[in-house]
């Protein structure tokens, strides 16, 4: 039990170990292109590791046909047995086609969505009281202000002032 | 007396293919929710639209099948890593196929064009060809030990988050990225040691 314990600490220390540097450490920092670019080793390095993400990223870009989601399913649902087979379902999946993700759908929305909850926020602020609550501090640095007039010129004086 | 063995009859026969459609749904749910990704992830590990195919009814044949026809806990997991398992089989018995008829001498010209990852594929051109570095990078994915290929396969070619690659794993997500990084380191040492011996 004790081990178990140790172990999920020791993991969230290394995940908070490398949330740190790498918010501290970027790999555009100017020590850091300086030294690639001075040492043959991680020079050599950086490239390997590069050809690797650009296969990688050959590999995410290789777009495939349309149907394939569609022909994929109707393969596997004709080897399923007969009663799933014909169940709605399976014909909805024959016909289905690759719909891109939610966050991809939305994503163009995101910007003003921002905007109207900045907005509804301060309108928010607005109402709860930011502002009245500026109202009062007004009010009161104003007593204090007559107070003082009045301390030294006199109340009537004061008065004619602020009702004025 | 033979009337009521007919009407049994009857509705046992209504009632077996009922039962079946509902307990065994979930397979259907599961190609609904996970297919489009599952999907993905093969085309990316194969890059031939037969072999994804394949590789898709595999593992659903298998999951329908799983265990005395029981359930298996985390269905996303049990798929994700049954299709991939599948895939790098497939891709390994593809590589061992092209190095026996490149042995014997069998392919043509034409099929050495359609198979650019073998070894005497060194024109200058190759080295920025993508098509021959997705081969390459491929070929080197499959050598991979299972723990690492695992994570790169979930979380490049299946572009899950490492959260997710963990429960799939049964490991940390920071052991999934250092499992990541060490699965990276490797594979560039060896596509560059692929790259030195083409020269």
């Amino acid at each position: 039990m004790k081990t178990i314990k140790a172990n999920k600490k020791c993991g969230h220390i290394r995940t908070w170990l490398y949330e740190a540097i790498s918010s501290r450490i970027r790999f555009d920092t100017d020590w850091l292109q300086h030294h690639i670019a001075n040492c043959p080793r991680c020079h050599r390095r950086v490239i390997s590791a590069g050809r690797v993400n650009l296969a990688l990223m050959a590999l995410k870009s290789q777009p495939h046909k349309l149907d394939l989601l569609m022909r994929a399913n109707t393969q596997a649902i004709g080897v399923l047995k007969h009663s799933l087979r014909r169940a709605p379902k399976a014909c909805k999946l024959k016909s289905m086609l690759p719909e891109p993700k939610l966050l991809t759908r939305w994503g163009k929305y995101a910007h003003p969505a921002a905007n109207a909850v900045a907005c509804l926020a301060i309108l928010l602020l607005m109402k709860i009281g930011v502002f009245s609550s500026m109202d009062k501090f007004q009010r009161q640095s104003q007593k204090v202000v007559k107070q003082y007039y009045a301390s030294h010129v006199g109340q009537e004086m004061a008065d004619e002032i602020f009702t004025a | 007396m033979s009337g009521k063995a007919i009407s049994y009859g009857q509705i046992w026969d209504i009632a077996i293919p009922k039962t079946v459609d509902e307990s065994r749904r979930w397979v259907l749910s599961a190609m609904q929710s996970h297919g489009q990704e599952l999907v993905t992830m093969l085309w990316r590990i194969l890059g031939n639209e037969q072999d994804v195919c394949d590789a898709y009814q595999n593992t659903f044949l298998r999951l329908a099948h799983y265990e005395g026809r029981g359930k298996p806990e985390h269905i996303k997991a049990y798929i994700f890593r049954s299709a991939s398992n599948t895939a790098i089989s497939m891709l390994r018995r593809r590589a061992a196929e092209r190095r026996r008829l490149s042995s014997l001498g069998v392919l043509t010209d034409q099929r050495r064009r359609a198979a650019p990852y073998s070894r005497d594929a060194s024109s200058p051109a190759n080295e920025i060809d993508s098509k021959y570095l997705q081969d390459a990078l491929r070929c080197c994915i499959a050598q991979l030990p299972e723990h690492l290929r695992n994570v790169v396969t979930l979380r490049d070619l299946a572009e899950l988050s490492y959260a997710q690659i963990g429960r799939i794993l049964g490991i940390s997500s920071a052991t999934a990225r250092v499992y990541r990084c060490k699965a990276i380191q490797l594979l560039a040492v060896w596509m560059n040691k692929e790259k030195e011996e083409r020269k």
